[in-house]
């Protein structure tokens, strides 16, 4: 096991140095820079600042320069467009925001989804079966940004309930609307992949023995069927936060929150390269993270898998 | 047995899922079959706000704090906020009112101000503030190290723009005088004004004053003699580039001019060299090149509100950081969260700050206009800025008693790049002016009014303003055909074989607005012409070099407010040599017709003369003029002290929250309140 | 409704026949894949596939269309889908036929363009020329959603074609190459999983400048397509490293077949059938990415729409026009609803033993 983690934690800083380079490649292709504006800048200017971002250097060393910054001090350099605001310090203040959304509306399709799934996985081809996973169906395919203004024109230009937009720090009512717009997909999946899970448990060998053995329904399930069934649910974890990663990108767009999927996009927009780089590098670290955390929770849930 | 069991549940509850689907389908269109209710005279929620502050929505996110390095709107307004300059606007008239001048002295021909500064006003940090601070403050704002986008508005300033332009003297190192404009004027330039344009344009482009007049003899100014002044006074010096080549091809190209200076050597403008004189402690002399009489008015632009000269000095770029800022205005810096709000909060030490009335103000980020209105229909945001009411929702928002309606000093247009064919020839150029039918897409806009000029209408009292083509689009059709592209009847319609529609194209920045007019235009030119111009969108960034550089072919958007109130500020948009006001067109010709309206002292004739230039551009349409702009937006009835004015700027030391529902604004408020 | 087991890794950690794999270079080594999330339903199936576990033999093509019948959502699926697709195709012409309305009617001469709620006219009095409304521009609404499904299908169907393609190509090469060069490939999809794909599209679409809306189609097709592959790849990797050991390979090699046409000409049409479902499940994924494009405005541009862009204009009016975004929302919805119950079925049918039991 430990062997594992090591290597994954090895394999992991080339990757993302891949994937630094790649992001750095891309930027430099598309049209357009960082200093445009309304008005045309003169000749003089131009060259000005050119030279102040050492834009005049050869590509290699700008490149290189990049690169040293990054691997040596963690220093993306500061951002072109927000002026003196250094990458590290805009990713410190964003990533609370997009956290507090993701993990929030993460543990609400957890704890739903968990529910409906294995409600519905308890009396399989039901009434209630049925229905929640048609619900759930219909959770997929309703894509975020057509349920978010839903509920913002029902929950909030209707009744007055919750703001339509802004961010005010995590218990506020501003939260609740994003989260519940994020969580929608996952609900969905998790409730689809439990019952899936739950009904491959509850039909073995284990699970009929502890019936046999006159222990409850709700025991069963909870200290015995749980365990094994929410595999899938962890394995899901994994792609679920890549996809997270896009669909907050959306929530924040809809209620304008200052995450940094805003951030990125503006910063893409803008061309805007130590921030896109160093938001770029922050979110495949953490992917390439989570996704050996996944694997070391699968692992303790299945006795049977071995490193 | 498990595939027969799983086929034969499913069968049993299809029906429900039909039905369930048939549902859920009539629920929801008959959500959307009601436009949702708006009841009332207000849109949206009336409550007013717990505490006394004002939440604004303000636009973009702020760039910077610094009030001579943004151009953006959104800036424009915090800086009212936080900074003050030695005028500042009078909520209603926008005339100019004391700032922190109490009083000031003008001389009979506007070429010379003299400003007596109040003593009690102090910084945010406590520190007096001082006419030297203004002195600084404008030095700073033209210094070529800024490279401050606003710099032109002080040109007017004498020597500004050749400090700006990094220009020199030439001063004979033996007698230490230096060369005067006049000493060379007759050997190789002309006595008029043309020939100091040709000057100019050896220069980087930028608009040019011109510096070839002699200072007015008049001494109307009060306040004490002293050698600055004297050499305000004096005949103006010989200004050259400062870039050595630009120069020595200048002097190349005048021997005459090139002999008058021989020996002599080259000393650059300096900050100490233009016109802002500090008499005493309180005292400031402005002194211009050439009479101005708007130029008052100017003097509440960000650029010359003023600067802390000890803390830029201390803290250089990071002085705008919220640890270090140290702000002048009626309000200071309270938190800044970016993307999302920055916070301000009444200056206790603000030399007015009895008469302040709010506590604070937010200042909140939107990025698209039916948030701002979103926000503000459920009452978390009191005000919204202009232009917030997307098009479309007029007919149910123009009706409420919360909407600001008024005129504003802002075009629309369409550049055209006149370099590339088939636009290059002025009849296709003609022929599409005329095929848009602007009164009925203004109509369709419901606030703007149709332009056919390129000033806007109605702003300027007393200008004569010409008119351009009329919407006619057989003319255009008879245009057409004759510049090689005949237009023929199809069906309904027309096509226009003969065009080359792949060398056209209508490009525009991302967003609603402008999509809508694209479409429009799109939609006019194809049932007029025949012809189907390909629209392209793109984002600002890529956007605005591309139409700056002319890398596009045919139409590219384009929208101008005015800086000032006076129409040289739209008509001096094409005075740049390398044609990056993005269509290419340059005319010597319209350079000295403009100039020389601006050297006329009269008033109307001035008028008349810059409708002549006006007439001019218009006959050689580099651009479709296609409206004038309304201010449009919301306030909460509950806000006032804010009117809608042409610029929307607010002084928002007058704005305030009335809690008695009796004294509420119905409509647009009164301006004789 | 469907039988997604997850499977033990380690189960069939059997070496294959002939091939001693390296165990430091091999992929399999405990380690979990991470599949796309819109296949993680599937996930069982994917990691079905890398463990070279063969999905039932496709050979059987009318014994799965017959079971694919039994299964009355996935008909419905089925029917919707035509449905919805014909009603793309041929509608917009329909409509005209009946009530003159095109997709890029702007009326004009008519003062001020209002947008009108289903079925009324401007002056709210009951009609049945806009059953679905008009958009700000007064353009009837049922032709536009009708004209963007077709944008929205094409873009789905063509964009799935492309990723086949690369796909197959990519994963059946690696899979039959084997070893170090398998290993590397895969890693490369590895790292292409973890590239935020926005900075790539938008480079693209801004790199590769589109002078009109079709052309900027043919971009989303191909930047579309070149984002969704890997999962491809990776199945088609997992059921050639199971296939590529069976007999008629190794006949064909015996007889000096080339190695790209045993690739191609052998191997890969027997992958078919996980190919068939993946593309049918990808078709939704790729068009909900549109949409997402089109909600950034990276999407297709005026004068077409797709059903994303339609909603993304729409919920600009929510608060005052919601049916501008809830009919192309709804329609959209329905679509891959009925596209995720095919794609559901067409697994079930084809793998009918639920080979995990």
């Amino acid at each position: 096991m430990l062997r594992f983690i090591v290597r994954r934690l090895i394999i992991t800083i080339p990757t993302i140095l891949v994937v630094i380079t790649i992001t750095w490649g891309l930027i430099r292709l598309a049209p357009g820079n960082f200093y445009i504006s309304e008005k045309a800048i003169p000749a003089a200017i131009e060259k000005n600042i050119r030279e102040k971002y050492g834009l005049d250097k050869p590509w290699y060393e700008q490149y290189g320069h990049t690169i040293w910054n990054i691997v040596r001090h963690f220093d993306f350099g500061t951002s072109l467009k927000y002026e003196g605001q250094s990458v590290n310090a805009i990713i410190a203040r964003s990533l609370p925001v997009s956290a507090t959304v993701g993990i929030l509306a993460y543990l609400l399709a957890l704890v739903v989804g968990i529910t409906a799934g294995s409600i519905a996985a308890l009396k399989p081809n039901s009434k209630r079966d049925y229905a929640s996973m048609a619900l759930a169906m219909l959770g997929i395919s309703i894509p975020n940004f057509v349920l978010g203004p839903i509920l913002i024109l029902v929950f909030s230009l209707t009744l007055y309930w919750f703001p339509p937009s802004r961010w005010n720090g995590f218990p506020s009512r501003n939260v609740v609307l994003p989260v519940l717009t994020l969580s929608g997909l996952y609900m969905a999946y998790i409730a689809r992949l439990t019952r899936a899970g739950m009904l491959e448990v509850l039909r073995s060998d284990y699970i009929r023995t502890a019936r046999a053995k006159g222990l409850s329904e709700t025991q069963v399930v909870i200290r015995h069927a749980l365990r094994g069934g929410l595999m899938p649910v962890v394995s899901y974890t994994g792609p679920a936060l890549a996809f997270l990663v896009t669909g907050t990108v959306v929530v924040e767009r809809l209620f304008v929150l200052p995450g940094l999927g805003s951030y990125f996009i503006q910063a893409s927009l803008n061309r805007d390269e130590p921030l896109i780089l160093g938001i770029v590098a922050f979110v495949a670290i953490t992917l390439l993270l989570m996704n050996l955390l996944v694997d070391i929770a699968y692992a303790y849930l299945d006795p049977r898998i071995r490193y | 047995m498990k595939a027969c069991q799983r086929g034969s549940i499913r069968r049993v509850y299809l029906k429900e899922l039909i039905a369930a689907v048939t549902i859920a389908s009539f629920v929801f269109g008959t959500i959307s079959c009601s436009v949702v209710a708006t009841p009332g005279d207000f849109y949206g929620n009336t409550t007013p706000p717990k505490r006394n502050i004002l939440r604004y929505v303000n636009g973009d996110e702020p760039g910077s704090l610094d009030p001579p390095v943004s151009t953006g709107q959104p800036e424009a307004r915090i800086y009212m906020a936080l900074y003050q300059g030695l005028i500042e606007y009078d909520p209603r008239t926008f005339n100019a009112i004391p700032g922190l001048a109490e009083r000031w002295d003008i001389n009979n021909d506007s070429s010379e101000f003299v400003f007596h500064l109040r003593r009690n006003a102090v910084w945010s940090s406590g520190d007096p503030i001082t006419a030297q601070d203004f002195v600084y403050s404008v030095r700073r704002g033209v210094s070529p190290a800024l490279a401050s986008q606003n710099a032109y508005l002080a040109f007017y300033i004498n020597y500004a723009e050749a400090y700006f332009r990094k220009a020199v003297f030439a001063k004979d190192s033996k007698t230490n005088q230096f060369v005067l404009e006049k000493d060379v004027a007759e050997s190789a330039l002309s006595a008029s004004p043309g020939a100091t344009t040709s000057l100019a344009s050896e220069y980087d482009s930028g608009v040019v004053g011109p510096e070839s007049i002699q200072g007015p003899d008049v001494k109307a100014s009060p306040g004490a003699e002293t050698t600055f002044h004297q050499f305000m006074h004096s005949p103006p010096r010989l200004t050259l580039p400062g870039n050595e080549e630009a120069r020595n091809k200048l002097l190349a190209k005048n021997p005459k001019l090139q002999a008058a200076l021989e020996g002599k050597d080259f000393v650059p403008v300096s900050a100490e060299d233009i016109g802002v004189e500090a008499i005493d402690d309180y005292t400031v002399r402005i002194s211009l090149s050439q009479p101005a009489p708007y130029f008052l008015g100017l003097l509440g632009h960000q650029l010359f509100r003023l600067a802390p000269r000890k803390i830029i000095e201390k803290y250089g770029d990071q002085w705008t950081q919220p640890e270090h800022i140290v702000t002048c205005g009626p309000f200071k810096v309270k938190e800044w969260l970016h993307y999302s709000e920055l916070v301000v909060e009444r200056d206790p030490l603000y030399w007015d700050a009895a008469n302040v009335h709010l506590d604070e103000i937010h200042f909140f980020v939107s990025q698209d206009n039916p948030t701002s209105l979103n926000l503000y229909k459920v009452g978390e945001a009191d005000a919204v800025l202009n232009h917030a009411v997307p098009n479309a929702w007029l007919q149910v928002v123009r009706p409420k008693k919360d909407y600001m309606d008024g005129a504003e000093a802002a075009i629309a247009f369409l550049n055209i790049n006149v370099t590339k064919p088939p636009m290059n020839d002025i009849r296709v150029r003609r022929a599409f002016n005329m095929a848009i039918d602007k009164i009925s897409y203004a109509k369709s806009r419901l606030v703007t009014k149709p332009l056919s000029a390129f000033t806007p209408e109605g702003i300027f009292v007393g200008y004569p303003q010409p008119k351009g083509d009329p919407f006619d689009p057989e003319q255009a059709r008879k245009l057409l055909g004759e510049a090689g592209f005949p237009v023929t009847k199809q069906g309904d319609g027309f096509q226009c074989k003969a065009f080359p529609v792949g060398e056209v194209e209508y490009i525009f920045n991302t967003n609603s607005s402008n999509k809508s007019m694209a479409e429009y235009m799109q939609a006019q030119w194809k049932q007029n012409l025949g012809i189907t111009v390909p629209l392209r969108s793109m984002e600002s960034k890529t956007f605005l070099p591309a139409r700056n550089k002319l890398e596009f072919k045919g139409f590219a958007v384009g929208l101008w407010a005015a800086d000032y109130m006076d129409p040289f500020t739209f008509l001096g948009l094409f005075m740049t040599p390398d044609g990056s006001n993005g269509s290419g067109w340059f005319d010597p010709k319209y350079v000295a017709m403009l100039n020389e309206a601006n050297l006329t002292l009269n008033p109307q004739r001035r008028y008349e003369l810059l409708a002549k230039a006006e007439k001019y551009l218009l006959d050689n349409q580099p651009v479709i003029p296609i409206e004038t702009f309304a201010v449009n937006w919301l306030k909460k009835p509950y806000v006032k002290g804010m009117y809608p004015n042409a610029a929307s700027l607010y002084p928002w030391k007058f704005v305030y929250i009335e809690r008695d529902s009796s004294k509420w604004d119905y409509g647009v408020p009164s301006l004789s309140d | 409704m469907n039988n997604d087991r997850p499977t033990i890794p380690g189960d069939h950690d059997q070496p294959e026949p002939g091939l001693t794999p390296d165990p430091a270079l091999s992929y399999r080594e405990g380690d979990i894949i991470h599949t796309a999330p819109e296949f993680a339903l599937a996930d069982a199936d994917v990691l079905a596939a890398e463990r070279s576990d063969v999905i039932a033999s496709t050979s059987l093509w009318r014994d799965a269309w017959r079971r694919l019948l039994k299964n009355r959502l996935a008909v419905f699926g089925m029917i919707a889908v035509v449905f919805i697709t014909v009603a793309c195709l041929l509608g917009p012409l329909v409509i005209k036929q009946l009530t003159g309305m095109t997709p890029d009617l702007i009326p004009s001469g008519v003062g001020h363009i209002r947008s009108t709620p289903p079925l009324r006219a401007p002056d709210g009095s009951f009609s049945w020329l806009h059953p679905m409304g008009t958009d700000n521009q007064g353009r009837d609404l049922l032709a536009r959603v009708l004209q963007g499904g077709q944008i929205s299908l094409m873009v789905g169907i063509i964009a799935t074609l492309v990723s086949l393609l690369i796909g197959v190509s990519y994963g059946a090469t690696a899979g039959y190459l084997g070893g170090r060069i398998d290993n590397l490939m895969m890693r490369a999809v590895d790292v292409l999983y973890s590239l935020p794909y926005i900075i790539i599209v938008i480079v693209l679409l801004s790199v590769f400048k589109s002078q009109t809306a079709r052309g900027q189609v043919i971009l989303l097709f191909i930047a579309l397509g070149s984002v969704s592959w890997l999962t491809m790849a990776r199945i088609v990797r997992g059921q050639v490293l199971s296939l590529k050991n069976q007999e008629f390979v190794l006949a064909a090699r015996a007889t000096g077949v080339s190695t790209p046409r045993i690739i191609f000409r052998h191997i890969v049409p027997n992958t078919l059938g996980p190919v068939i479902v993946y593309a049918t499940l990808t078709i939704p994924t790729v068009m909900l990415t549109e949409a997402f494009l089109s909600f950034l405005g990276f999407g297709v541009q005026a004068p077409l729409a797709s059903w994303g862009s339609l909603a993304t204009d729409g919920i600009q009016n929510i608060g005052i026009f919601p049916w501008q975004l809830v009919f192309p929302g709804v329609t959209m919805a329905l679509t891959l609803f009925s596209l995720n119950f095919l794609g559901d079925g067409l697994r079930d049918a084809l793998d009918p033993q639920g080979s995990r039991q």
